[in-house]
């Protein structure tokens, strides 16, 4: 046997390059494309400022009801009739919502695309929406989270949301809503919301060859019979950190490891320091390299994995840890936890550290954002955030300049081991007087 | 139809030690992916040793001769790369995609750990990766309802002794008994040169990649003689089904209908694939329109079927699905084999066959987007099948497969007697 001891050092740098983007108004919307040359498949999506941000308080869920009911038949239609004609052509309708959008998309052989874009327009702007049918598909997704949330995670998220920003806001309660949110959603709620955010144009975003694309006719589809311009989107909201740290322990019985959700506030993604912030994140927990990662699970064998991470919409944002545990070794794992991110606040991040994670994020840019699925969702995020073009290619500086410096202060000034709650889902008679005994915090039973 | 599925160059050659090495070349965007498929997997391990192979994958991380204990991850993400690893019935693989100028790095990477392993394991690299494992049971086997649901499958598919009896994760009183010098002979065993394909996709030539190849790979030694699988291509009928139920802390009842098809890669397991298409992916299929709309005595989100891509036995066909509010067990279950029934008797549409056929093309080209996808679609067919250049005919033998061989295979092998029920029924509260 013969190894070559020397590691190699790297070869000449690529230059980074994100796709061509084009941005064009068309047929009274917004057009934003990548070009893939040569690549087969082809990825449009329809982005709408109808997020979860925009469902009332009482109405968590609604966007999620709304995206199923889309697909239950249409004014040309009915629903076996639309599966049929959509999945002929090789794609499902996808939909998905986050705080800040809403968005239907779909994923063709690129000669297919117009055909695709033409049901989807079809399903988004004149759906059905048929009483009757309205109700049942109501029924089955507040059946499908009570399924959900008979899986560790749900619940403890959900106390977590709403300790860190108060169940009074929309913002500090669940992302698609509860089992009983949406059990209470009525057809009217579903209607209204979708005459209010899903006949506005919106932005259509297009990414594949756009040699073999016409995007004004695409344009022109999916923005037929549109009208109503932008609605005020609402500034950075300033939530306050609780100063005193909690334990919550949500009772999972017979649970043969309990979930960890800690959590704090911090700052909304437009931040000037969201770049550091995002590093301080990643050394702490953001990769397998981490900081909690090594020693929760490389070091202790407490867990299959832990992270942690600042995620950040347009309004709000939080830096939250979660895990799954051992049982027996809860209390343990959560003071070491509790540990890492005290001694990250206090002391910050080394050269070493910030080597891998600067050099981690920057070459993500080139290796995950490969095929049309993952550059049409760079794309949405140029959107949704007002970025330029030139986005991802400045970013990619950014990251590789982050000093130590710049980094241990974004550390020192946006994590709050003082202030995190802690939920803990666990089997509460076996981990409760442990939790007691960690010294961390209060031990509050969730009811 | 398309003529090839994969249209992107193919070269290949062979290192003295056995060392197959792949490469597409694919200047599109500046990375490349790094693959090695290691033919062994649990169908591997013998009785008292299960979830050794993929414990094993773990300790392929913790450090080698010139590579410390969790050093491999981090020069990897430090590359700007992405990683992971993965063990199933069948085989192992590994895979790094990095940005190209780092192509070398994973290479020397692979060749350590190849080549290197033994020397660098200790006994608390394998405690420490046994709790790991564990955990990895606990959390996505043990703690979830159904999550059990493959570890019962499986014995019922495939009597004691058939290499895929037993599931990949292994047992807990296996895990527990792992000892370091059975995993010190289990890498001398299989991880030979000998015995993995090296794949190589992206920003990168042919010429570079064989010349790494032999400059990292090379020294390594073969091994004369790797101990084969046991032979699992014939699993003898038992002329009655195989039935199973449990009561268990789960939100509503559940069934499994599964059945033994044909090994992947084969043209029956081709015909296998378009059926479960038709029979259970998508609104436009027979389950969803069926039992999810038409009947709605199923859960729409949570009613499928698919097959899974298993090469050395006939590999199973799964058909789920979970009870509306109100639907009893008993009836779902009539209605699932009902359905599974009838692609025997109800011949499919030819709008059907189109449906899965679209669905089935958009899936390859999916997988073909990005240069990780392709690499590990070369290493599979190079391994597999002994030539990566196969991959090519796997789309355009989905959309050659008839109505008519649907039926006949339905009609052959997805009868009442060769079937596995499993059900879930939520605990009396």
């Amino acid at each position: 046997m013969s190894l070559i001891a020397t590691r190699p050092g790297p070869g000449a740098a690529r230059a980074y390059r994100f796709p061509q983007v084009v941005r064009r108004t068309a047929a009274g919307g917004q057009v934003v494309a990548a070009h893939l040359p040569g690549q087969n498949l082809a990825v449009a999506l329809l982005l709408l400022d109808g997020g979860a941000g925009r469902e009332p308080v009482g109405k968590e869920g609604l966007g999620a009801v709304l995206a199923k009911a889309l697909e239950e038949g249409t004014a040309q239609r009915d629903a076996t009739a639309y599966a049929l004609a959509i999945e002929a052509l090789g794609t499902e309708l996808s939909t998905g919502l986050d705080w800040d959008s809403f968005q239907v998309s779909v994923q063709v052989p690129v000669d297919r695309l117009t055909a695709a874009v033409e049901l989807l327009a079809e399903a988004v702007r004149t759906p059905r929406l048929d009483p009757a049918d309205v109700r049942r598909v109501r029924d089955d997704e507040a059946t499908a989270l009570r399924m959900d949330w008979a899986n560790p995670g749900p619940r403890a998220d959900a106390v977590l949301r709403a300790e860190l920003f108060g169940a009074q806001h929309r913002w500090g309660r669940p992302l698609y809503g509860d089992p009983d949110s949406v059990a209470a959603l009525e057809v009217d709620d579903v209607t209204v919301f979708h005459s209010e955010w899903f006949i506005r144009p919106g932005t259509l975003i297009v990414a594949g060859d756009l040699d073999r694309i016409d995007l004004d006719a695409l344009a022109a589809t999916a923005f037929a019979g549109a009208g109503g311009g932008p609605v005020e989107r609402g500034g950075p909201i300033d939530v306050p950190l609780t100063g005193q740290r909690r334990i919550i322990l949500v009772d999972r019985p017979g649970s043969v490891q309990s979930t960890l959700r800690l959590g704090h506030p911090s700052p909304h993604r437009a931040h000037p320091d969201h770049v550091p912030m995002t590093l301080a994140g990643t050394v702490l927990g953001g990769a397998f390299t981490s900081r909690l990662n090594h020693l929760i699970r490389e070091v202790r064998g407490y867990t299959y994995g832990i992270r942690g991470d600042f995620a950040s919409s347009r309004r709000f944002g939080r830096f939250a840890v979660s895990s799954g545990v051992q049982t027996a070794v809860t209390a343990p794992a959560l003071v070491e936890s509790v540990g890492e991110i005290s001694r990250t606040q206090l002391t910050g991040v080394t050269e070493d550290e910030l080597e891998v994670a600067r050099s981690w994020r920057a070459g993500q840019l080139s290796v995950e954002l490969q095929s049309p699925r993952a550059i049409a969702a760079a794309l949405t995020t140029l959107v949704v955030h007002d970025l330029p073009d030139d986005y991802h290619a400045r970013l990619r500086e950014q990251l590789l300049a982050a000093t130590v410096e710049d980094v241990s202060a974004a550390a020192a000034t946006y994590l709050h081991p003082e202030s995190l709650t802690m939920v803990i889902e666990g089997d509460a008679a076996v981990i409760r007087d442990e939790l007691v005994a960690s010294g961390l915090g209060e031990v509050l039973d969730h009811t | 139809m398309p003529d090839s599925g994969f249209p992107w160059p193919i070269e290949t050659t062979r290192l003295d030690n056995g060392l197959r090495v792949v490469v597409s070349e694919d200047r599109t965007a500046p990375a490349v992916a790094v693959n090695l498929w290691y033919d062994v997997g649990s169908r591997h391990e013998p009785a008292g040793q299960t979830g050794f192979a993929h414990l094993f994958e773990h300790l392929m991380f913790e450090g080698s001769v010139n590579v410390a204990k969790t050093e491999h991850m981090k020069l990897i993400q430090g590359a700007g790369g992405s990683l992971n690893a993965t063990t199933n019935p069948d085989r192992t693989n590994y895979f790094e995609t990095v940005p190209a100028e780092h192509l070398e790095l994973a290479l020397w990477l692979e060749a350590d750990r190849m080549g290197g392993l033994v020397p660098a394991l200790t006994q608390e690299t394998l405690d420490n990766q046994r709790d790991v494992v564990k955990n990895e049971r606990r959390q996505r086997y043990e703690n979830v309802p159904y999550g059990d649901a493959w570890l019962r499958l499986l014995p019922l598919l495939y009597p004691p002794g058939h290499p895929y009896h037993h599931a990949t994760i292994g047992s807990m009183a296996d895990l527990n008994a792992a000892d370091l010098a059975t995993f010190q002979e289990f890498h001398s065993t299989y991880y030979a040169p000998n015995n993995a394909v090296l794949t190589v996709v992206g920003d990168t030539t042919a010429a570079e990649v064989f010349g790494l190849a032999d400059k990292y790979f090379g020294g390594l030694a073969a091994r004369a003689d790797i101990p084969a699988a046991p032979d699992g291509r014939t699993v003898p009928a038992t002329g009655r089904p195989a039935v199973e139920t449990v009561t268990a802390d789960v939100p509503a009842p559940r069934v499994y209908v599964a059945h033994r098809t044909h090994p992947f890669g084969t043209p029956g397991y081709d015909v296998t694939t378009v059926l479960a298409t038709v029979l259970g992916s998508g609104r436009g299929s027979r389950l969803y329109q069926r039992l999810a709309d038409g009947e709605r005595i199923a859960q729409p989100d949570l009613v499928g079927a698919y097959g899974v891509d298993l090469a050395h036995a006939p590999a199973p066909l799964i058909a789920t699905a979970t009870a509306r509010p109100g639907v009893s067990a008993e009836r779902l279950r009539d209605g699932l084999a009902e359905v599974v029934d009838e692609l025997a008797t109800v011949p499919v549409t030819a709008a059907e066959l189109d449906r899965a056929k679209a669905l089935l093309s958009t899936m390859w080209w999916r997988q073909m987007s990005t240069v990780d996808g392709r690499a590990d679609t070369l290493g599979r067919y190079a391994t597999q099948f002994g030539d990566p250049a196969r991959a090519a005919d796997r789309l355009p033998a989905w959309l050659a497969v008839t109505a008519e061989q649907i039926a006949e295979q339905a009609a052959e092998l997805l009868g009442a007697a060769d079937r596995v029920i499993l059900t879930y029924l939520p605990e009396e509260k």
